[in-house]
């Protein structure tokens, strides 16, 4: 099965469902993972593409006490990361940081930095300042949206982190003690929000999947700004270089891809997939490069088209003549659904897929990349 | 030696200008003198308070006798300078009196006899004056009598054209001769005003019998049609000069038009039957008043314009009142041809009104109007077709598929009878349409593609089946579906008790499973090959495959209860030896491989769900129930027509009938999602499935 593909192989013990990229590694493509099991001791893996680029191997191993629904590398520390973790009832969110002498120990523990409690809400997700080194988190529970200060000041005698929830602020007017509801959705629980997205071009400005709606928060007025309609909406990404862009992977329509300056109508939209589209993340470096994971144990690359006069001029011209197929690969080399799904940002031409049998599979989009 | 001679030079030159100065003002400036004076007072020669003996005690008891021998020398010298300076000043100023004195002398002869030259003058100048005066009063008289017999004489003749103006009028009446009437009267008439009432009453009466008379007979020519139109503009303008109220006249004869107007019949349904000559005539009629009323009152284009427009613009809505009654192309052609002919006979004598842009304005809104309303007509047409089907959709016989020909069988026949029509629309020569064929043709395009779009999204609502199915569409049922389980799913971790029953999502399922597979069979054909096929070996098949179900899941059942290292190892190993199977094959369009993948998608679905919850021993065993009521009937779906075991021996002969298969991965993923996976005890599983099976 291996040979049959390009992809480079890497499992995991149990099931998981989410893959991140150690975006504050600039020397080399990492990606940390977690895995889910109810029963068994869950565990974080550093995997880390060889120089060569042809194989994968364990950085590092470490044990995480719960098992993992979500998990996101710190965009300026290579060592920290955030995860939402369930016990099978409760679930809750915890900074991490990798320690510092692990290739030495046999079993190191992680160094819980801080847990971010709230109330009993199931937590979904964590989203870190969208790049550089800032002190602002926002943690996502079915029916609020968090906005955490984090005070990182680096003691010299231990070289730890400390962390402490303050109340004062620089640049927001809300910071909590005690985290502060921001946003509570009147619908209650017919609307619960199951994800989000921080709009790297404006931080004012969040985006939250909430069943049929995508939902949009200002984060200094903490007041929803514009909600657009879209049916089981479950993943969103903002396009990296396009303001005003977002794409959207929806369970059972596919893809669309947004411009918040018109957000009644997607710009365009892509099938998807044949079972649900699960995720859908935008190539952090190549214009309108999407890919999307879905549970029919597929990533498909799509090229899309996010500009939007270009789009309708394209129409007007003889549409059948210039039409191209936007779906430009499907890696198909998968057994079971597809939960976890993350580009390199320090080779955008490739990316890390994890489907829920606990495989991790490195692939490279070079072949289909536009010739400028 | 200097200094010496500097300083009697000096003191020569102040003492000459303090002589002088003494001389010529009364007070002597005390300033003038050098303020030395204060302290070298009294030997000072020069102060006015010099006391000789005192100076010459000093002098003496100073000097030597040489020095005072000098000095006297120098005194002297002195002295005799002072004299000569004197005498000259003297001599100068005696000189200056001589001449003044000899000027005096010769002024006054001068004067002298001047007087009485200018009394003589004066004499003569009074004596021309009188005389002028004289003159001017003994012509006076005379002037002022020429003039008033001038002024008389123009009374007089003012008079006897006054006196005469009757005769005149009544000769003008005679002779038609209205404008020179008119000019005499209005001539005559500042004089009426002022002595109307009494010298001249008789006259003026008189006159105005008469002109009452020019008006009476103006009045009529401007309002008889049988009068030139010269003749007629003429009197109008006669009887404005008049101060007769022309605009009222002319408002009168425009409601007059406009009254007449509304005769002019323009009702479209009467157009094609009735002979069009009386709305010709009242056009006709229209026309010429336009023409005569134009020259009457040149100032009306504006009023006449907008009543044309009026007309034209009522026409045009009455044609699209017309328009909505369902009327075939050749009537909208028919209509819009009588219009367009009016148009012009009308832009004829009015150009500034632009009628023909109006009416192009106008045409547009018809036409476009008739291109809407005959897609609308399609649609509704096509919707009530379809409306019709599914009213009988309760009835046992009903069919898509003769929705569906029924349907199919309207849009094109409907398409083609449009198309048709804007053919004859396009191919009529009528100019007004040749200018407007661009638009048109615009039109019909957009009006095919709204036309295509309404009909898309009928048909998505209508029938969603049966357009998608040949479309290779059809995730839309399990979404359907899986909107159901999602309530139901998240019910299941708020269980406590053991299940009692099956749930009811399943039922929601099986329902809606049952329509669809309704509706599949009926657009979708059967895969009649492998029909056949299957039906040759199909009893031994299925006992095999039935045996082969059991045992797979007791061993299912047996997993479920072995120690958790066990299962996991034992998933492991099965994955390196089962054949990766291809859960989503493409659909083909047969009644089978519909039904199928809609039951595969709705299953995945199921663990999808199943997948993000955790689950306690109830919620396990809850699906392990549900999941384990519907393997049979959806067995039943599939394995209609004997498909069924030709998808065991056949397509996918390794591995378990697909629905089962996914059955099986639900449940896997139920118990890696429980805590606590104790299945159901067989017995009561079947005792729960039996009540369940009861009920139905």
């Amino acid at each position: 099965m291996q040979a049959a593909s390009s992809g480079i192989g890497y499992g995991l013990k149990y099931q998981a469902r989410c893959i991140s990229d150690v975006k504050a590694d600039t020397d080399h493509t990492s990606f940390l993972a977690g895995t889910l099991s109810l029963k068994e001791e869950n565990e974080v893996h550093l995997i880390r593409l060889s120089s060569s680029g042809t194989e994968l191997f364990c950085e590092g191993l470490f044990s995480h006490p719960n098992e993992i629904w979500d998990l996101v590398s710190c965009p300026f520390d290579q060592r920290i990361f955030s995860t939402v973790y369930s016990n099978g009832e409760t679930f809750g969110a915890a900074i991490w940081q990798i320690p510092e002498l692990y290739g030495e120990l046999n079993s190191p523990q992680l160094e819980r930095i801080t847990s971010l409690d709230t109330d009993s809400c199931k937590i979904k997700c964590i989203l870190w300042w969208p790049s550089g080194r800032h002190d602002k988190l926002i943690s996502i529970n079915e029916e609020n949206l968090y906005l955490w200060n984090l005070d990182v000041s680096k003691k010299t005698a231990q070289e730890e982190f400390m962390m402490i929830w303050q109340s004062s602020s620089t640049a927001f007017p809300y910071i909590q003690t005690k985290p502060q509801v921001q946003s509570q959705d009147s619908a209650g629980m017919l609307h619960k929000l199951s994800g989000g997205a921080w709009d790297p071009h404006d931080v004012s400005s969040v985006a939250a999947t909430c069943e049929s709606y995508l939902q949009f928060w200002d984060v200094r007025t903490m007041k929803k700004t514009i909600s657009v309609e879209c049916s089981h909406v479950c993943s969103v990404d903002y396009h990296p270089q396009k303001q005003h862009i977002l794409v959207t992977a929806e369970h059972e329509s596919g893809i669309h891809i947004w411009d918040l300056r018109k957000p009644k109508v997607p710009i365009q939209e892509l099938p998807g997939h044949t079972h649900w589209t699960w995720t859908v993340k935008c190539n952090p470096e190549y214009d309108g490069m999407i890919l999307s994971a879905g549970t029919n144990s597929t990533v498909n690359l799509w090229l899309a088209s996010t500009n939007h006069e270009e789009l309708t001029t394209e129409r007007q011209v003889d549409s059948s003549a210039r039409w191209v197929d936007p779906l430009l690969n499907t890696y198909s080399d998968y057994e079971d659904s597809i939960y976890g799904l993350t580009w390199s940002s320090r080779e955008p031409w490739i990316f890390a897929s994890l489907s829920y049998d606990g495989r991790v599979v490195v692939e490279s989009v070079k072949p289909f990349i536009p010739q400028k | 030696m200097d200094t010496d001679e500097e300083t009697p030079l000096d003191e020569k030159a102040r003492r000459t200008r303090d002589l002088l100065a003494s001389f010529y003002s009364p007070i002597p400036s005390e300033s003038s003198n050098n303020p030395f004076s204060k302290h070298i007072s009294p030997d000072d020669i020069n102060s006015s308070s010099f006391q000789p003996d005192q100076y010459m005690k000093i002098l003496a008891r100073k000097s030597n006798l040489e020095g005072l021998l000098q000095k006297h020398v120098e005194m002297v010298a002195e002295i005799k300078n002072l004299d000569t300076d004197l005498q000259m000043l003297v001599y100068e100023n005696y000189n200056k009196f001589i001449c003044a004195t000899d000027t005096i002398k010769r002024m006054k002869s001068n004067i002298l006899g001047m007087e009485e030259n200018m009394e003589q003058l004066l004499e003569k100048i009074m004596s021309v004056q009188s005389r002028s005066d004289s003159v001017n009063t003994s012509l006076c008289e005379n002037r002022e009598h020429i003039e008033k017999m001038h002024r008389t004489c123009n009374l007089l003749r003012k008079v006897q054209f006054i006196y005469d103006l009757p005769d005149r009028l009544g000769k003008c009446i005679k002779s038609e001769a209205y404008a020179d009437a008119v000019r005499f009267y209005t001539g005559a008439m500042p004089i009426f005003k002022a002595y109307g009432d009494s010298s001249f009453q008789d006259c003026k009466r008189a006159s105005e019998e008469a002109i009452a008379i020019i008006v009476k007979n103006l009045q009529g020519k401007v309002c008889s049609d049988s009068e030139s139109m010269q003749t007629r503009a003429e009197a109008a303008v006669l009887l404005k000069q008049l101060n007769f109220p022309v605009d009222y006249l002319k408002t009168k004869l425009l409601e007059k038009l406009e009254l007449s107007l509304t005769d002019v019949q323009f009702i479209p349904a009467v157009m094609k039957n009735d002979s069009p000559s009386t709305h010709e005539e009242a056009i006709h009629e229209f026309v010429e008043a336009i023409r005569a009323f134009r020259v009457i009152f040149p100032d009306s284009e504006k009023q006449l314009a907008k009543l044309a427009q009026d007309l034209i613009t009522k026409h045009f809505l009455m044609i699209e009142g017309y328009v909505h009654t369902r009327i075939s192309s050749e009537d909208l052609l028919g209509v819009l041809r009588v219009i367009w002919n009016d148009v012009l006979r009308m832009d004829e004598v009015l150009e500034e009104a632009s009628l023909s842009d109006h009416s192009l304005e106008g045409t547009k809104d018809a036409v476009k109007l008739y291109i809407i309303s005959a897609f609308s007509h399609l649609t509704h047409d096509i919707s009530d077709h379809l409306l019709k089907v599914l009213k009988r959709g309760g009835a046992e016989d009903y069919s898509l598929e003769v929705a569906l020909d029924a349907s199919i069988k309207a849009v094109s026949d409907g398409g083609r009878k449009v198309l048709l029509d804007m053919h004859k629309i396009l191919d009529d020569n009528l100019e007004i349409i040749d200018k407007l064929r661009e638009l048109i043709i615009d039109w019909v395009q957009q009006g095919y593609q709204d036309f295509f779009r309404d009909l898309e999204e009928l048909a998505a609502s209508v029938s969603r089946e049966s357009v998608r199915g040949y479309e290779y569409e059809l995730s839309f049922v399990p979404g359907v579906i899986s909107q159901k389980f999602r309530a139901a799913g998240e019910k299941f971790l708020q269980l406590h008790k053991e299940p009692r029953e099956v749930h009811m999502f399943v039922d929601l399922f099986l329902q809606e499973l049952k329509i669809t597979n309704n509706e599949v069979k009926q657009i979708l054909p059967q895969d009649l090959t492998k029909h056949r096929r299957a039906d040759s070996n199909g009893s031994s098949a299925s006992s095999r495959s039935n045996s082969f179900r059991e045992e797979k899941e007791k061993l299912s059942r047996s997993n479920i209860q072995k120690g958790r290292s066990q299962q996991l190892l034992e998933t492991h190993l099965a994955k390196l030896f089962k054949q990766k199977v291809e859960i989503f094959t493409k659909v083909e369009y047969t009644q089978e491989s519909v039904l199928m993948n809609i039951v595969k998608l709705c299953l995945k679905s199921i663990q999808e769900y199943v997948r993000v919850q955790t689950f306690n021993r109830s919620g396990f065993q809850q699906i392990q129930l549900d999941i384990q009521f519907l393997r049979t009937p959806l067995k039943e779906v599939v394995e209609d027509e004997a498909v069924m075991d030709f998808l065991l021996d056949e397509i996918l002969p390794s591995i378990d009938f697909p629905p089962s298969l996914f059955c099986e991965q639900v449940i896997v993923a139920a118990v890696e999602r429980c805590l606590d996976p104790i299945p159901l005890e067989l017995p009561i599983l079947d005792r729960l499935i039996q009540a369940k099976l009861a009920q139905t």
